[in-house]
Formats: structure tokens, C-alpha cells, sequence
């Protein structure tokens, strides 16, 4: 199992006689040469021992010339030694990976592997190379089974969607974050080089003793802390520059005149004045080009660890700054992060400290134009306008004459400035009393507060003919939010003979407090950015939440002989976010696990299999994620009107929604069957889990009818249930052949989400608008997944009046305004007429599968990492081409367009036609496209300086590096990105309705990242 | 064991923080609080008025004005909100947003009437109060149902407050009984209204706003005899206004549609918009809100940098000048509604010329507009709405004589708009024939913009013959199906009760 090795070995054999006490000394060190401080060195069948210091060096006074030394250090395979009459040695101790998997963080605590019988995904921050992303989860992406993770594109700190085991609920299907004990909103904020390891509880058992908000998955983060007998320094740092992964083509300005021309002729309406001439005009301006660069990011942290017997600590500090691909637009980021442990006698104590002050810089929104963001923008805006006018208000050509309201993108990024800056302290301490033997009492404390501010500054300019702003106008809003919590947690664990028993009770209070404060005036004199300069637009606002959740909980696991284990949990939660009668949930679990590879039947296959567990689990848990306030009607205040011969404000207060005061939790019930393989000394692990996972009484806003006359904002009701079946496998297999160390990791997931029924009036549900006009174009509803696209087939294009007349049901033709080259669209219902009534099921955005694999490899002193992710069979809704190539729209159009019908050319793209009868552009299955792809998202290549430079430099270690992300992706998916997420989703997660709908309004294009970094360690 | 002892009593000392699972909203009162005193009433019906004005949902806010206008034979939209565009090119459908949203603003305003017609019976305020403020909500849930009978025919009536779920989805009812949902709704609302208010509640509906709406309703109902009889309570013979009314036509036709001259003498009825409350158009219903419209803004000429939306067309403006008025000169009303190419032309104190006309036809829009300032401001316009003025009523009580084969009783009351306009009396001995024509006339000069034109063509049957003539784009893609607006698709994405109007 572990390899001995003897790198040095002076023998003076039985050179001594063996009886007085003799020294040895002695260094160990691991598989790299790199030194291993404080490894625990003893004298096997002795107290006798030591531990090594920072150097790896020991020495010890040994009994006699025979005695065997017993080296352990964690993360290491426990080595023994014959030191045979040597005086100096040098150990080599092995990674372990079963020492590795050996703990595993579960809530409120840690098991070892073998007891665990939920399903649970650990990464440790050996596993993945962060470096290269600016969030945590991004580098996450692919590697953990059963968990789905959108990037939301290139903008930079952006957030990402997390989806464990498929979406089961409609309104909220982010996981639980728990970071050292404190649940937090979000990570984006964390450094992943702080983060030692993530574990994932996807099933009820493993996430029941969260109970309430637990049922989308929980993560627990837990960050690095300082090692016994440690005293080092790490220093990271990296450098990079992101380009965009893919341009959008679109018409230069003498093409589009073409085609607008066309569009034009083809309605009988008079030509654009623009357009006249189509040959002089040239390429025109390249908007895209115009605000996209090449931006550079940089990343530096630093780091202290160490400890002794009684005391442990980790502080760490980094710096990131991000800037965007879309010029103006960046991210930048402090962080201070503090742990440490402390132990007297019974009394441990300790906290983790996280500091984060983070600062965008974000970009315009349409400006009240339908061109949307400035990426929306670029792709719409007509290539004859220029993009600078020195004789305008501020600076910037535009739009002019009967176009559509598109806003100058360059004037978007540089008129008006969006700037947030957050600042988050999440507090953590707790303090761990040891009562009696086996029993403990642990107090935790926390504490998160995020100070947000938000500032929008718009200069005073005339942009084009169309869009103007006189005074300079600036928004600001300060908000806060403080989460309190209180946990109270007793811990029981007691060996008796071959039965192991672990109880845990408890009791947790979460308060959560937020309030925020707008202002906005305009007219401030050039160059100040205050509100007390302004004059006239005078507005402030201002409101606030609170909820709170109690919850009690216990837990017992019993195992027997290492063979069987029992999990059986319980939690109940009080939410103020129901009524009286609904505030209490009960949440029961029960799992139970069999470590067949413990049983004296399977000896014979040791030598194989060295793992084999199987589990079952079965539980329940809930989900309170609807905002505060909904069970009750309550009355909107400044519902305002004028009144009086003077024309004076007249204060409105009425209902304006409805509210449902029975809604209650909605509850999620997890069948999971998974079984763990060991093979090979656990060279191969294999992991596989089946589940079913029903969400019922989802909590929904329904859209309710028009007619109701509340139907802006529609109460939540428990809406109907959802059903996701999958299996999830992880693969893993480590070998070393001579100096080439590898491991080869993939995951595979395949999610069946299903809507079982809706209770909600119309049983259907429609979501997901893809262009500033268009109509819906998805429908969940019973039997079909959730956000699955229906939509209005086509059917190619009439080349002929013969052809439309031909198309008619009993005489009476099926689209009566088309002409030949318009789209044939399928009347599904049969009853003569194309609309709404027509869609089909055209696909679901749920992926059928999704998957990861990669490899970390290494070779004397280089080490190479890459890792590819992607999805298989999943729809996208391209938004963006349903802008481009209507042609119905005075804006610039797709190359696609000239290729456009015409009777002397039969296409298959439809003719130009500016006022287009026939809706070719309406929403269809025309821009429905493959979402599947296939990302090498990193790729990395290492060298670390070998032991003799290091130590001429006086360095512990010493690594360079240089990484790639989103280095290639293969897929039909024209739109920039098929990873989706949506621009604004951020790590709230947008509507799971609109998931698979690419809406080019709030699009940020993905960046490619090249980066060189090194890591120092002292 | 103590510690045990302490540690459990600590546990179970924290039980007194269930309380704090009862929360409250710091942000607002409950329902079950409101409805109580006489200011939380005149708050609700403030709440039911401001609906009309509201920028995407409201029928007299910027997309009810371009989408009640926009499909006349006098009114043309440019291409760039796509909605507005296939409205009024008539390739619109369901899907199409913007009857959607005077749909559920129309509702809105009904939901809104409903609970205050409720809730006033409850509560403990002076009888006479609760007697004026139903009156008041039962007048604006007419004008509602009133609106929705001409736009959309049959839809829901809808006279409660829902109690359950099941009471949100509610089916269709014919025309004629959304027609009488109106009337009767109208009828309590002049029986109970006053007949005028302080000047610090001018602007509240009316009797005679009642009165007026009422015999509209009529007319539209082609129920000429009860017409006849509100119009009789609210004009004499001649033209002038029937005691204790006052009202009369103002000197100057333009005042009715400048910010000076709000809540005229001419006004029975309009929607207050004025630049107070907060500082933005779009923010919706709170405290951000402006009280003004941006549609003045939306219709300036770019050179003023508007958004130039609409255009008339040169069949009204070819209309304008069938009939000289007296002295050779255009009818007065032509210069107050329209700019176009004449000798001393200003516009936004610019003369014509610094205008382009860029749809190809002849003239631009001034009515409504703030042309005498330099521009339109911050997008802010403070003129208010106008629903119902005394020249309408006039006119439709010609029309009810001239229905009846009264023709020439019809004729003083016409003379009054047309002296207004500075036109010659009528010739007497006009047939019915004739003079319906004449009022034909009178309504599309008279009326553009005022979102009249499309329903009076559609309630003489003339939809098809006016747009097919006229040089509106997108006329060759009208059809009789779009009388009426579709019930829009997020109606029908969200109510199983309801059908499609026919046609659709």
C-alpha cells in the first residue's frame, strides 16, 4: 500500500552496541521532496516521539538500534520505519487519498466517511484550480454530481446559478450556503484560495438538519485554518487578460441600407433617408467593436498559518481586480479573512472573521429606448451612425429620423455611470464546552452584515436626435441588512464496544433585518456628484424587511461494528413568513448505509475492492423562500393623483394585490439510493446515486388574470407539484507510473424534471420573453418539464401564391396576409388560423444530461490540469436572432438577411418586408436552437521549482503557472454563450421560467481568460 | 450534571423568542386597519382615479392615447414601439401589448371602484360621505366598463371584491350587458354625485360628468330616446348649458389642450396630470412617480427632441380644409390641432421651416402639445386629459335629434361649434342625411386625438370605408375583426373562464 523509500542512507550498521540510549535525526518530507513540519514521529510501542519542525527536520533519542519509527502526518499514509542502527534518515511519506475522504463536514459537525449515508459531494481545494476564476462556483463548474452551475456570462463579478439535483421549485432554487457554520446569501464574495473544502448534501438525509431551507441542497464552505506545528506564509498571485469568446455578426452600414432598402420596396413604404444610398456608405461603424477590449484582471493574496497544540489560526488577505470586457465596465475586491482555535481543558474556542469590500462598475440600462444594454445595443444600433459628435451635449453621435429608439452604446458606457459597492462582514464564533466524556455543548454566533451602496450618475447630454437628458442626473441608495443567528447545539458521541452512537439536539434562532434609503435629485453643477447639489427632480424613498426562523433539531446516527448505519434527523422550523396556523414545519429524515466492504463475506475481495458501501435515504424538508409579508393584504401608500384647480398632489393609499393568508411551506421529499466504490487501493472510486425528489406545494407567484385587476403583482399560492428523477455518478482514478503522477475525474448527470400537476386556475404558466416585444415563449404546465418551450412551428417558406392559396382549411386560407417568401407557419389546432393556440412542445431547457470530466497530471516538476463541462439536449431560445433578422424593425439586422427570399431567389429565409404581415418575426420555433455544448472550461500548465533552487532562494515552495479558461466551446448555439444565466440573475438566481431564454437586452458576452500566476509559499 | 441542568434551562429559555415570528410590515398597513375614516376613502378613490393616467396601463396615460388614436384614419405611427406600429398597421394579435395593457388598467381601476363600493357600506363614516364616495366609484367603474364595452365588447363583469381564488377567473359576459353594467353604474353615479366642488377638489367627477358619460353610453347603444332624455337634463335647445349646470364652450378652442386653461368651463370630465409627486414618468405607483404624461414628449418633432410617434395624416388635414371658415381664412381648429406650411408657421418658437416632415405627410401635431415652450421639457407635460367636453355633448345631442329625424332641431346645437370654430351658420332644410354628415365632419375636426375618431367610424359602420380611403399605412391589412380589440393573450394565458372575441 504505501511505498518505503530510502533517499538517503548512510549505513552504519550494528556499529553501535545496542543498549544506551541512541540519537537519531532525521527529515520528513512528501512525495514532491517538499519538507512536511510537524508530522508526528514516535517510537512504535513507546511515548516516546516528537514532531518535526518547519524544515521537516527531527531528531530523538531512541531506546535501542532495533526500534521502529512510526510517522503520521494528515493528508499522509501513516509510514513505519526500522530505523536498523541508521542515525540519519529521511522519511517519504505518500499522499493518502483515503486520508483525504476520511472526514467529512456534514451540519452541525463532521463524519467519517464511512458513517455517512446521505449523498454528499466533497471538493477539496486540492481538487480544483481556482486560480483563473473570480468566484467560487465558477470553479466548481462540472465537477460535483448532480449539480448544474450557469455561469451567467463575461461581466465581471458576476454571479453564477446553482442548481442542485434540478430545478424542483418555481420560485427559488438556490442552495443553502453555510460558510464555517454561518449561512450567507451568496459566496461570490469569498477568495477561492481561502476555501479548503465544500461539501455538497443533495439528498434529505444529508441536508434534513437544515430543515427548512434546505431543500434546494446545502453547501458548506468550510476555509482554510492554521495546522499544528505550521508557521508559514503563502503568497499568490496571478495576472490575465479576458477577450470575448465570441462576437455576434451583424450587418456593415452599405449591407444593412440594402436590406432596409428592400424591407421598404417590399411593403410599399417610402425608403429611410439613411439608406438612400447604399453604396457610398461603406462598412459604417462597427458597434461591437466600439465597446468591447481586451481587459486585463489581477489577483494577489497573502496568507499566514500556523499554530500549536492549543491554538490554531489562519489570516489571509487578497486583492482582485476584474475589469470587463465591455469597456467601463469592472469589478474589483478586498477581502480579510481571520480563523483561528483555540482549546483549555474543556473549553475550545474560535471564529472565523470574513471581511469583503467589493465595487462594480456596471453599464446603462435602455435609456427608455428598446435597444437595451450597451451589448444589446451594439448589435442593434444601425452601422451608418456615427459614433462621436464634438458638437452635441456631451459628446456623442447617434440616432436620427424615423428609426427605432436605439441608444448610442459608446454614449450608454460613458454618459451614465452605475457604480455599487458592498462591504460584508461575516462573524462567526463559537465556543465548544466538553461536559462529560463524549458530550458536548456549543454555542455559535453569527453575525453578517452587507452595507450596499448604489450610485447612478448620468450626465446631462444630447445623444442623436432621439435621446437627451438636460441636467445631469444622480441616484443614490444605501441599503442594509444584518443577520443574526444563535445557535444552541448539545453533541453526544459514545463508543460501546462495536456500536457507535452520535446524538446531536438543538435549537437556532435567525433574524434577518434590512432597510434601504434611496435619494435622487438632478441639476447638480458640472463635476459635483452630490445630492446636496441638486435642484429639481427631488425624490427619496425608502423601507424595510424582517424575518425570522426558529427552528429546534436533533440528529442520531447509530453504526454497528462499522457494518450498518443508522441517520435519523429531525427539524422543526417557525417562519414569519406564513400566517398564524402555518408558521411550523416539521422536517423528518431517515437513512440508513452498509459497509459491505466490512463484512468478513467480503475479505476474499479485499485485494479488489478495498470500498463498497451502499445507502438509502428517505426525508423531507421545506422551503420558506417567498418574501416577507405575503399572507396578509395590505394597503400601497403614494398610489398618488392630482387634484384641485391648482393642481396639488392628492395622497392615494388602496389594496393593489391580492394576498393568500392559508400558504404554507412548501415541502420537498427526497428518495436517493447511491452506493461508493473503492477499487484498486482506492485508485478507482466510483460513486453513483439514483433519486426522486417531489416537491410539492410549490410556492408560486401564479400570474392571475387581467381581469382581476391585481394582476401586477400576483400572490403566491401553493401551486401544484414537481417531480425530478435522476442518477448522478462521479468517477475517479489516481495512478503514478514512475514520475508521472495523474488523476482522471468525470461526472455525469441525467435530471428528469416533471410537472405533475397545477392548481392554479389555468393550469399553465407562461414565462420566458425573449425580445422587448415578443410574445412568451414558455409554458409549464402538467406532464411537460418546468420552462419548457412551446412554441409556433414553421413550415419553410410559400414560394408561390399557389402555394398560400393551397394552404387553407375548407376554402379559408390559413394566413390571408402572406405573400410569397413569407414563413408558412403550422396551424396545429387545425381551426384556420395561425396564433397563440398553435404552439407545440418544442423542447425543454433542462439539459438531458450534463457532464464533466479532466485530469491533473504530473511529471518531475510540471503538473498540467485541464477539466471540460457541458450539457447535452437542451433548447435555447435565441433572442437576440429574433431582434436580428426580422427585418420589421429600423434597426440593424443579422447577415442572415441578405440571403432573404426574393422571387428571383428562393431561399429558405424569408423575405425583407419592413412592416411584415405575416409576423415572420413573431415568436417561433425559427430561433428555437440546440443548447448542447461542450467547454474546455480551464486548462492549466505548472512548474514548481525544484528543492535546490528553493532552498539557494529560501523559499518552501515555489510554483508557476499559466491557465486558460473557456479556452474553446463546441456548440450549434449561435447566441454568444450557451451557458446561459441571465445578466441580472446574479446569485439570486433569475426566473427558473425564463431559463433557457437568451435575451439579448441583458446579455454579457463570455470572456476568454489567459492568465500567468505564481504561488509562493514561504 | 449541572451543567447539563444549566445548559437545558438555557435551551428552553429561548422559546420566548416565538414571539418574534409574528411580523409585521414596517412598510405598510394592513387591509384589515384601512377602509375606517373619511381620508382613507377619498386615499382609495385618489387610488381608482390615477389609474387613468398611468404610463403603461392607463387609457388616457401616453400608450392608451397612442393605442385608442393610433388605428384612425387620421393618425399614422412610426415604426419603432412594435406594438403601437402593428396596431395601428393592423397586424396586430394578441400577443400585442398595448391593448393589453388598457385591459388590465381598465380592470385595475374596476378592482379599485369595487373596494370602495364595498367597504364604505362597512364603516362608521357620516352616511352622506359614504352615499357621495360609492357614487363616485360607481361613476368611474361605468367609465371603466364604458371603455371596455367599445374596445374589447364582451369581457368579464366583475362587480366584487374576490374572497377566494376561484373568484379571480371569471368568464365573459355579452356586450350588451357589459353595456348595462355601465349604464346602471353611470345612473348611480349621477344620482349621487354634486353637481360641483370646492376649487380644492375640482377634478373629481361630477353630475354632470355622469350625466354626460350616461348619454354617451346611449348613443353608442344607438338608444337615441334615453339619450335624449339625459341630454336634454344637461343642454337646452340652444346650445347653452340646462341650470345648475354652467357649462359652455370656451372662447378659444385651443385652451381646451393647454396646461393654463385645465378644468375649464367647457370640461365635464378630465384626467389631472400635473408635474408634482415625485420625479419620474415611468416609476410606477409610488412615491418616485411623476403626475404628469410623457405623451407630449412621445409626439414632439425630433428637432425638439421628441420622439415624433405619430403623424396626422393628409386626409384629415385635407378634411381641415374642405370648409373655409369666416373670412377666407382655415377653420380656427385647424391651427390649434395642426402645423403645417403657412406664412409665419411657428412651432416650439421655431419657424415651420426649421421642421422636416419625414413620413411624407403634410402637417405635424399642436394639439396637446406644449409648443408654445421651446420644447418639451423633462418629458413632464402637465395638460390635462380631456374625456368629455360640452362640445361633445353637443354634438352627440345633435346627432340623437338628427337619429331621430329631428334634424333641424340638431342645428343650433351644431351652429355652437361651428361659431366656435369661426365657421358660417348651417343653411337651414339640411335631411337627416345630410346633416349626419355634417356632424361627421364637425367630429373628426373636432375631436383628433381626443380618441374618438376610430369608435365613432366603427359605431356608423364606417370603419372599413374611412380606413380603405384614407392614406393611412397599413390600411390594405384592415378587417372587420379589429372593431374590437383581441382579449389580450395574458388574459387568456392566465384565466381558463375566458374565450377569444370573435374573429381572433
Amino acid at each position: 500500500m504505501v511505498t518505503q523509500s530510502f533517499v538517503d542512507n548512510y549505513l552504519l550498521a550494528n556499529a553501535y552496541a545496542a543498549q544506551a540510549p541512541l540519537p537519531v535525526k532525521g527529515r520528513v518530507v512528501g512525495p514532491n521532496n517538499e519538507s512536511i513540519p510537524g508530522a508526528t514521529v514516535v517510537v512504535k510501542g513507546t511515548t516516546l516521539g516528537t514532531t518535526s519542525d518547519e524544515s521537516g527536520n527531527f531528531s530523538l533519542n531512541l531506546p535501542d538500534g532495533n526500534a521502529t519509527l512510526v510517522i503520521s502526518s494528515i493528508g499522509f499514509a501513516t509510514q513505519e520505519i526500522a530505523v536498523n542502527g541508521r542515525a540519519t534518515l529521511t522519511i517519504s511519506l505518500q499522499n493518502d487519498v483515503k486520508a483525504l475522504n476520511d472526514v467529512v463536514v456534514v451540519g452541525y459537525g463532521t463524519q467519517r466517511r464511512e458513517d455517512v449515508t446521505g449523498a454528499i459531494s466533497s471538493i477539496k481545494a486540492e481538487d480544483i484550480r481556482t486560480q483563473g476564476s473570480n468566484t467560487v462556483q465558477k470553479s466548481l463548474q462540472g465537477r460535483v454530481a448532480g449539480v448544474q452551475i450557469e455561469s451567467s456570462g463575461g461581466d465581471p463579478g458576476s454571479g453564477v446559478r446553482v442548481v442542485i439535483r434540478g430545478a424542483g421549485s418555481l420560485n427559488n432554487n438556490n442552495p443553502l450556503y453555510i460558510v464555517d457554520g454561518v449561512q450567507v446569501d451568496n459566496i461570490n464574495n469569498l477568495q477561492p484560495t481561502d476555501i479548503a473544502s465544500f461539501d455538497v448534501l443533495k439528498d434529505a438525509s444529508a441536508a434534513a438538519i437544515y430543515g427548512s431551507r434546505a431543500a434546494n441542497g446545502v453547501i458548506l464552505i468550510t476555509t482554510k485554518g492554521g495546522k499544528k506545528g505550521e508557521n508559514r506564509l503563502d503568497f499568490n498571485a496571478y495576472y490575465g487578460v479576458q477577450q470575448q469568446a465570441k462576437k455576434i455578426d451583424v450587418l456593415n452600414a452599405s449591407q444593412w441600407a440594402t436590406v432596409s432598402n428592400a424591407a421598404h420596396d417590399n411593403a410599399g413604404l417610402p425608403r429611410l433617408d439613411i439608406a438612400k444610398n447604399p453604396e457610398t456608405l461603406g462598412a459604417g461603424t462597427d458597434w461591437q467593436k466600439e465597446i468591447y477590449r481586451t481587459a486585463p484582471m489581477q489577483n494577489y493574496t497573502l496568507g499566514a498559518s500556523g499554530g500549536s497544540d492549543n491554538f490554531t489560526y489562519s489570516l489571509s488577505g487578497g486583492y482582485l481586480d476584474q475589469q470587463g470586457i465591455v469597456k467601463k465596465t469592472d469589478y474589483d475586491r478586498w477581502n480579510l479573512r481571520l480563523k483561528t482555535d483555540f482549546t483549555k481543558g474543556r473549553v475550545r474556542i474560535g471564529e472565523t472573521i470574513i471581511l469583503t469590500r467589493e465595487y462594480w462598475r456596471g453599464m446603462a440600462g435602455g435609456w427608455g429606448g428598446q435597444g437595451g444594454n450597451p451589448v444589446g445595443s451594439a448589435l442593434k444600433m444601425i452601422p451608418v451612425f456615427q459614433v462621436y459628435d464634438p458638437t452635441a451635449v456631451g459628446g456623442y453621435g447617434g440616432a436620427y429620423g424615423p428609426v427605432t429608439n436605439i441608444a448610442n452604446p459608446v454614449a450608454q458606457l460613458n454618459l451614465e455611470v452605475p457604480e455599487t459597492r458592498s462591504t460584508t462582514a461575516i462573524l462567526n464564533g463559537f465556543a465548544e464546552v466538553s461536559i462529560v466524556d463524549g458530550l458536548k455543548y456549543r454555542l455559535n454566533l453569527g453575525y453578517t452584515s452587507t452595507f450596499g451602496s448604489y450610485s447612478d450618475y448620468a450626465y446631462p447630454y444630447t445623444v442623436g436626435t432621439l435621446f437627451n437628458n438636460a441636467d445631469p442626473d444622480l441616484a443614490q441608495n444605501k441599503s442594509e441588512r444584518n443577520y443574526f443567528l444563535q445557535e444552541h447545539t448539545l453533541n453526544y458521541s459514545k463508543v460501546f464496544g462495536k456500536h457507535n452512537v452520535q446524538a446531536l439536539v438543538g435549537y437556532t434562532y435567525q433574524d434577518t433585518k434590512y432597510n434601504a434609503l434611496s435619494g435622487s435629485k438632478s441639476g447638480m453643477p458640472n463635476g459635483i456628484q452630490v445630492l446636496d447639489a441638486g435642484t429639481t427632480n427631488i425624490a427619496s424613498g425608502g423601507y424595510a424587511y424582517e424575518s425570522v426562523l426558529l427552528s429546534y433539531l436533533g440528529r442520531l446516527v447509530y453504526s454497528y461494528d462499522n457494518r450498518y448505519v443508522v441517520t435519523g434527523t429531525f427539524r422543526r422550523d417557525g417562519s414569519s413568513r406564513f400566517g398564524p396556523a402555518y408558521k411550523y414545519g416539521n422536517f423528518p429524515s431517515v437513512a440508513l448505509a452498509w459497509n459491505v466492504v466490512n463484512e468478513s463475506f467480503f475479505k476474499p475481495l479485499e485485494g479488489v475492492i478495498t470500498n463498497l458501501k451502499i445507502r438509502g435515504s428517505y426525508g423531507i424538508l421545506g422551503n420558506q423562500e417567498i418574501p416577507d409579508y405575503r399572507y396578509v393584504p395590505l394597503i400601497s401608500a403614494n398610489t398618488n393623483y392630482v387634484i384641485g384647480q391648482t393642481q396639488q398632489l392628492w395622497p392615494g393609499a388602496i389594496q393593489t394585490a391580492f394576498a393568500t393568508p392559508d400558504i404554507k411551506w412548501e415541502t420537498s421529499k427526497t428518495f436517493d439510493i447511491g452506493t461508493d466504490w473503492g477499487f484498486l487501493d482506492n485508485k478507482l472510486n466510483l460513486t453513483a446515486d439514483y433519486f426522486v425528489r417531489r416537491n410539492s406545494d410549490i410556492l408560486l407567484q401564479v400570474p392571475i388574470p387581467l381581469s382581476s385587476g391585481a394582476s401586477g403583482t400576483s400572490p403566491y399560492i401553493n401551486a401544484g407539484q414537481i417531480t425530478n428523477k435522476g442518477i448522478e455518478t462521479a468517477l475517479t482514478y489516481n495512478n503514478k507510473v514512475g514520475e508521472f503522477n495523474y488523476q482522471l475525474t468525470g461526472t455525469f448527470t441525467a435530471i428528469q424534471n416533471n410537472v405533475d400537476f397545477l392548481g392554479t386556475g389555468t393550469q399553465q404558466i407562461s414565462g420566458g420573453q425573449p425580445t422587448h416585444h415578443g410574445a412568451s415563449a414558455t409554458i409549464t404546465q402538467a406532464g411537460g418539464p418546468v420552462g419548457a418551450f412551446y412554441l409556433i412551428k414553421t413550415a419553410g417558406i410559400f414560394n408561390s401564391q399557389d402555394e398560400i392559396n393551397a394552404y387553407n382549411v375548407d376554402g379559408k386560407l390559413v394566413q390571408p396576409g402572406a405573400k410569397p417568401g413569407d414563413v408558412k407557419f403550422v396551424d396545429a389546432n387545425g381551426d384556420g388560423q395561425i396564433d397563440q393556440n398553435d404552439r407545440q412542445y418544442c423542447g425543454s431547457p433542462t439539459p438531458k444530461f450534463t457532464y464533466g470530466f479532466g485530469s491533473n497530471a504530473s511529471w518531475r516538476s510540471f503538473d498540467l490540469s485541464f477539466f471540460f463541462q457541458g450539457t447535452y439536449g437542451n433548447k435555447i431560445y435565441n433572442g437576440a436572432r429574433e431582434d436580428l433578422e426580422s427585418m420589421s424593425v429600423e434597426a440593424n439586422y443579422s447577415p442572415a438577411t441578405l440571403n432573404a427570399w426574393t422571387p428571383d431567389h428562393h431561399t429558405d429565409f424569408p423575405r425583407a418586408v419592413i412592416n411584415d404581415p405575416n409576423l415572420n418575426a413573431q415568436t417561433s420555433d425559427r430561433f428555437l436552437e440546440s443548447g448542447s455544448y461542450l467547454r474546455l472550461r480551464t486548462l492549466q500548465l505548472g512548474y514548481t521549482l525544484s528543492k535546490g533552487v528553493l532552498s539557494a532562494i529560501k523559499l518552501n515552495s515555489c510554483r508557476f503557472y499559466i491557465s486558460f479558461d473557456n479556452l474553446f466551446t463546441i456548440t450549434k448555439y449561435t447566441g454568444f454563450n450557451p451557458d446561459l444565466g441571465r445578466y441580472n440573475a446574479g446569485a439570486t438566481g433569475g426566473g427558473i421560467l425564463d431559463r433557457g431564454v437568451d435575451f439579448p437586452h441583458v446579455a454579457y458576452p463570455l470572456a476568454r481568460t489567459s492568465l500567468l500566476g505564481v504561488q509562493v509559499s514561504f | 450534571m449541572k451543567r447539563i441542568v444549566y445548559a437545558s434551562l438555557l435551551v428552553l429559555s429561548l422559546g420566548a423568542c416565538t414571539k418574534n415570528l409574528d411580523q409585521v410590515s414596517p412598510n405598510s398597513i394592513v387591509q384589515s386597519t384601512f377602509w375606517k375614516t373619511d381620508a382613507d376613502f377619498l386615499s382609495g378613490l385618489a387610488a381608482t382615479y390615477k389609474v387613468f393616467h398611468d404610463v403603461n396601463n392607463g387609457y388616457y396615460g401616453v400608450r392608451g392615447i397612442e393605442t385608442t388614436n393610433g388605428r384612425g384614419d387620421d393618425f399614422f405611427i412610426r415604426n419603432d414601439v412594435k406594438d403601437l406600429y402593428q396596431l395601428s398597421t393592423f397586424t396586430n394579435n394578441p400577443t400585442t401589448g398595448t391593448p393589453g395593457g388598457i385591459f388590465t388598467g381598465l380592470y385595475t381601476g374596476i378592482f379599485r371602484c369595487n373596494q370602495v363600493i364595498e367597504q364604505a357600506p362597512l364603516s362608521d363614516i357620516a352616511s352622506d360621505s359614504k352615499k357621495q364616495y360609492v357614487a363616485e366609484a360607481q361613476f368611474l367603474r361605468g367609465l371603466n366598463y364604458f371603455l371596455l364595452a367599445t374596445n374589447f365588447g364582451s369581457v368579464p363583469i366583475i362587480t366584487k371584491v374576490p374572497v377566494q381564488r376561484a373568484d379571480y377567473f371569471v368568464s365573459k359576459s355579452p356586450e350588451a350587458d357589459v353595456w348595462a353594467q355601465a349604464v346602471s353604474d353611470l345612473q348611480a353615479g349621477a344620482a349621487g354625485l354634486p353637481v360641483s366642488y370646492p376649487s380644492a377638489w375640482v377634478g373629481r367627477a361630477t353630475k354632470g360628468a355622469a350625466l354626460g358619460m350616461l348619454g354617451k353610453a346611449y348613443v353608442y347603444q344607438k338608444n337615441w330616446a334615453e339619450a335624449e332624455k339625459v341630454f336634454k337634463q344637461l343642454a337646452q335647445p340652444d346650445g347653452t348649458a340646462q341650470a345648475p349646470y354652467t357649462y359652455a364652450l370656451m372662447a378659444n378652442f385651443e385652451d381646451n389642450f393647454s396646461k393654463g386653461s385645465d378644468n375649464n368651463v367647457e370640461s365635464l370630465f378630465e384626467i389631472q396630470n400635473q408635474n408634482v409627486g415625485g420625479s419620474q414618468p415611468w416609476a410606477g405607483e409610488n412615491a418616485n412617480e411623476a403626475l404628469g404624461v410623457t405623451t407630449a414628449q412621445e409626439f414632439a418633432p425630433t428637432e425638439v427632441a421628441g420622439w415624433f410617434e405619430v403623424s396626422p395624416t393628409d386626409k384629415l388635414f385635407n378634411e381641415f380644409k374642405l370648409e373655409k371658415a369666416v373670412g377666407g381664412d382655415y377653420d380656427a381648429r385647424m391651427y390649434a390641432t395642426l402645423v403645417w406650411d403657412y406664412p409665419g408657421a411657428m412651432y416650439y418658437n421655431k419657424p415651420f421651416k426649421d421642421f422636416k416632415l419625414v413620413f411624407g405627410y403634410s402637417a405635424l401635431i399642436r394639439k396637446y402639445q406644449n409648443w408654445h415652450d421651446n420644447n418639451e421639457g423633462i418629458w413632464i407635460s402637465d395638460i390635462n386629459e380631456k374625456v368629455l367636453r360640452y362640445a361633445d355633448i353637443l354634438l352627440l345631442y345633435a346627432e340623437t335629434l338628427t337619429m331621430q329625424g329631428r334634424a333641424s332641431e340638431a342645428m343650433p346645437l351644431l351652429n355652437k361649434v361651428r361659431t366656435r370654430a369661426k365657421l358660417a351658420a348651417l343653411a337651414a332644410g339640411l335631411s337627416t342625411a345630410q346633416m349626419m354628415t355634417e356632424i361627421r365632419h364637425q367630429r373628426m375636426l373636432e375631436f383628433f386625438r381626443e380618441g374618438q375618431r376610430f369608435y365613432d367610424l366603427k359605431r356608423w359602420g364606417l370603419l372599413e370605408q374611412e380606413i380603405k380611403n384614407s392614406d393611412k399605412v397599413g390600411k390594405e391589412f384592415f378587417a372587420p375583426k379589429f372593431a374590437y380589440f383581441p382579449i389580450p393573450q395574458g388574459e387568456l394565458n392566465t384565466n381558463p373562464n375566458i374565450t377569444q372575441n370573435t374573429g381572433w
